[in-house]
């Protein structure tokens, strides 16, 4: 945990290792999910010389290990159909971890990122966040009970069925969103036994059991989980519980930046997904964590139109 | 004794690699005499030392008079070294201790200060708008308090694991996992056994068994003494509004009570409970201790009554019948030695223990310092850092350098909450759910773990059941595949 100050390579060292543009950037986008795909795509050559990074080491943000799935026709098309417009800069296994505004003395953004190689920084005109977020884990929510083995959120489950390991045999999937829907599908097409459940929530879509987790038992492993159905406790043998219940802006590399945050912790932006920094934008999941990424898509084709520079 | 295979013969055998087992081990590695240490978990520091305050506590509440307050002096004084030679992350906050009424105020003014002072500490009393001043954060309501100055905060993990690599660097052997079950006390020797079928046989045993002594004293015969868990639960929580020090409520009879401490990685500790408990594996948290605990801070910090939470937690403090710690030879041997009933002040008053605890045994058995001793730890490497710069652990911005320069350390991780402890990975809001299989693949790459075998604590915590049969199934659907290089 102690930091050591890495070597700090600068963008003419970079330009030895990627196909990169010289000097400034038009667009620097962060993150390459569904908003930023959606962006290029709509936005194209048109954005002028971009550059995107992202921490994975593919892109498609977290909905890549679900995707292809049932109910996420619009978000696989552009997956499955994404070409990198010509132009663009794709830097992948390279994540965030500062963002200096411009000022006087300095007139573009400049993005601090580091990869493999080190520590750089970017400098662009407008920068466009979209790094989308992390899957809300049960500590965040403070679920009282044990910690053992088998409590996970969706995006770790999948990650361990796509690396060919099942992580239990019984699995609770707590949401109802069609996100946790189709992660409980997955499951039990790998063989999993799988409960949904989740609290009334009347989205008309179907759980098993309806209920507001209480409390997570067993130690080592998980042995059962408590729901609160009817004023009723029911104990649920299970040895993997889903949680499934939304995600969190991913702003904590924003920290000092100047960049307004909402109180609920997302980045304030307006009808026009402009921050309170000229040339600073924000879509996608970082603006509106639902769990189902239904806005994304349709941001990222937005904000294209918006972009100085863009196209309509 | 009937007749077994001996897996190890060495002089000295210490049960327990929590804190103070782990401080005592050190200590023995000064002298001229084989050691070993057995610990029941796959990584050091698993029982009380693990879920605690982290303070580094000067010990002026202490009893005075007990062994307890005697030791926490002697430790005030070894610390800087410790911290020093071992290189351990430690930040000296000092403590405010708040009086939120005049009878508050006056039991400090009558109790508190004499006690403080009886053990060698002076408070320096502080007014209202003193405190306010040095600490906004503090609740406006307050009358009045004292300033504890020598109160700190350390990495407990870190400090465990140093005391054990230091002593591994000087000759000491370890050995995870090994849950003892039977003890045989013969009059020379005494022979350990562990589930897992090893013989142990030592001259002398250390009984540093933490929570589980008291069983470990039965297995060889000794009824004297017996611990009884208490619960302490914990919140942690990143917004810190500004908490700087540690701020302590004033004690009531029975418990130090609730308080507000900084984390020495950055976030706010909130906590801990009190509650007597009867089960010696019950870390389950509670609603009704979250809300206790949320009561608590908020009248010392009236901020952290809604802070948002990034972790729960849940200790058990060993609770000994005597009322002080019971460090003694056992009823049955004079080569079996007891190092228990240490409640909750085994982190702060750790070297002092191991120091008390080495001489002790050097001269129950008569031993001479060892010639070629290594006084310190090497500076932590900083160019494994440098290896790989790639962030594995987006919450956190851990990076692999980071993660590998752990897995290749002298006391490697076994575990994921091993590796989580040493690198800080897994510890941000999405506790992990991110980054894991990438963490799996790192342990498997270098420790050669195969990922069905890795656990994320106590053994029989294993992630992943089994592999996949049909792997062409998942994903099974359209059968459109996206693109490669994408």
């Amino acid at each position: 945990m102690r930091k050591v100050q890495m070597s700090v390579y600068t963008l003419e060292d970079m330009l030895l290792m990627e196909n990169m543009h010289e000097g400034d950037y038009d667009v620097a986008i962060v993150g390459a999910g569904l908003s930023a795909l959606s962006l290029l795509h709509s936005g194209g050559a048109a954005l002028g010389r971009t550059v995107v990074l992202d921490y994975q080491e593919q892109v498609g943000g977290l909905l890549r290990y679900l995707l292809p799935a049932d109910g996420f026709g619009t978000e696989w098309e552009l997956l499955r159909d994404f070409q990198l417009p010509p132009g663009v800069s794709l830097l992948l296994q390279t994540t965030a971890v500062g963002l200096l505004p411009a000022h006087d003395a300095e007139p573009t953004h400049t993005l601090v990122v580091r990869r493999r190689q080190g520590t750089m920084q970017l400098r662009a005109r407008q920068v466009v966040i979209a790094c989308g977020g992390v899957e809300r884990p049960r500590e965040h929510d403070a679920i009282p009970g044990t910690r053992p083995a088998g409590v996970m959120t969706p995006v770790l489950a999948l990650q361990l069925l796509a690396q060919g390991y099942l992580p239990g045999r019984r699995a609770l999937v707590y949401g109802d969103s069609r996100y946790a829907l189709a992660t409980a599908r997955r499951l039990a097409e790998a063989g999993l036994e799988v409960i949904t459940a989740a609290p009334t929530s009347g989205n008309g879509r179907s759980v098993r059991l309806c209920g507001t987790l209480e409390e997570i038992c067993g130690f080592p492993r998980l042995t059962a989980v408590r729901l609160l159905c009817d004023q009723q406790s029911v104990e649920v043998e299970v040895d993997t519980l889903i949680y499934a219940t939304g995600l969190l802006a991913g702003t904590h590399w924003l920290k000092g930046s100047g960049v307004a945050l909402t109180a609920a912790g997302t980045i304030a932006v307006d009808a026009h997904y402009r921050t309170n920094i000229a040339g600073i934008y924000a879509i996608g999941t970082v603006v509106r964590p639902g769990l189902d990424h239904e806005d994304s898509v349709r941001m990222g084709k937005e904000v294209a139109a918006l972009l100085p520079g863009g196209v309509s | 004794m009937e007749m077994t295979s001996i897996d190890l013969d060495v002089d000295i055998l210490v049960i327990g690699g929590g804190v103070v087992g782990c401080a005592i081990l050190r200590e023995l590695a000064r002298y001229d005499a084989s050691i070993a240490l057995l610990e029941q978990y796959p990584d050091v520091c698993e029982g009380t030392s693990k879920a605690n305050s982290a303070i580094v506590h000067t010990g002026f509440d202490a009893r005075p008079g007990t062994l307890e307050a005697r030791l926490l002096a002697e430790a005030r004084q070894l610390w800087p070294e410790v911290i020093a030679r071992l290189h351990i992350p430690y930040l000296q906050t000092g403590a405010l201790m708040v009086a939120l009424n005049e009878q508050e105020q006056a039991t400090i003014a009558r109790e508190i200060v004499p006690k403080a002072a009886a053990n060698g500490i002076t408070l320096q009393p502080l007014s209202r708008a003193e405190i306010l001043e040095a600490a906004p954060y503090v609740n406006e309501r307050i009358v009045g308090g004292v300033l504890v100055e020598g109160e700190g905060v350390i990495d407990p993990f870190w400090t465990t694991r140093a005391y054990c690599e230091h002593a591994l660097l000087n000759g000491a052997q370890l050995f995870l996992g090994e849950r003892v079950n039977a003890i045989e006390v013969g009059r020379r020797r005494l022979r350990v056994r562990t589930e897992n079928g090893k013989t142990f046989s030592a001259a002398l045993v250390v009984n540093a068994a933490g929570l589980w002594a008291d069983e470990v004293a039965r297995l060889a015969g000794d009824h004297s003494f017996k611990l009884t868990p208490r619960k302490g639960e914990f919140l942690i929580t990143e917004e810190d509004h500004g908490v700087a020090q540690i701020i302590l409520p004033v004690p009531s009879e029975v418990s130090k009570g609730i308080l507000v401490t900084p984390i020495v990685f950055g976030g706010v500790l909130l906590g801990p409970t009190a509650e007597d408990v009867s089960d010696k594996r019950d870390l389950a948290t509670t609603t009704a201790g979250q809300q206790r605990i949320r009561e608590g801070v908020g009248r010392l910090v009236p901020a952290m009554t809604t802070a948002s939470t990034v972790r729960q937690f849940a200790g058990l403090r060993a609770v000994s019948s005597t009322g002080d710690y019971i460090i003694r030879p056992s009823t049955v041997s004079e080569r079996l030695l007891h190092v228990a009933g240490i409640r909750s002040t085994g982190l702060s008053a750790s070297p002092a223990i191991g120091h008390y605890v080495g001489t002790l045994v050097a001269e129950t058995l008569g031993l001479r310092l060892r010639t070629s001793y290594r006084e310190a730890l090497p500076e932590p490497l900083s160019e494994a850092t440098h290896e790989d710069g790639e962030v594995v652990c987006l919450c956190r911005s851990i990076t692999r350098g980071e993660i590998l320069a752990a897995l290749r350390s002298t006391l490697p991780p076994q575990t994921l909450d091993g590796l989580k402890r040493r690198t800080g990975a897994m510890l941000g809001e999405c506790q992990g759910n991110l980054c894991l299989p990438r963490l799996i693949a790192l342990f498997q790459q270098e420790l050669g773990r195969d990922p069905l075998s890795l656990e994320k604590h106590a053994p029989g915590s294993r992630l992943l059941v089994e592999r996949l049969r049909h792997l062409g199934s998942v994903p099974a659907h359209s059968g459109e595949r996206p693109k490669r290089g994408q």
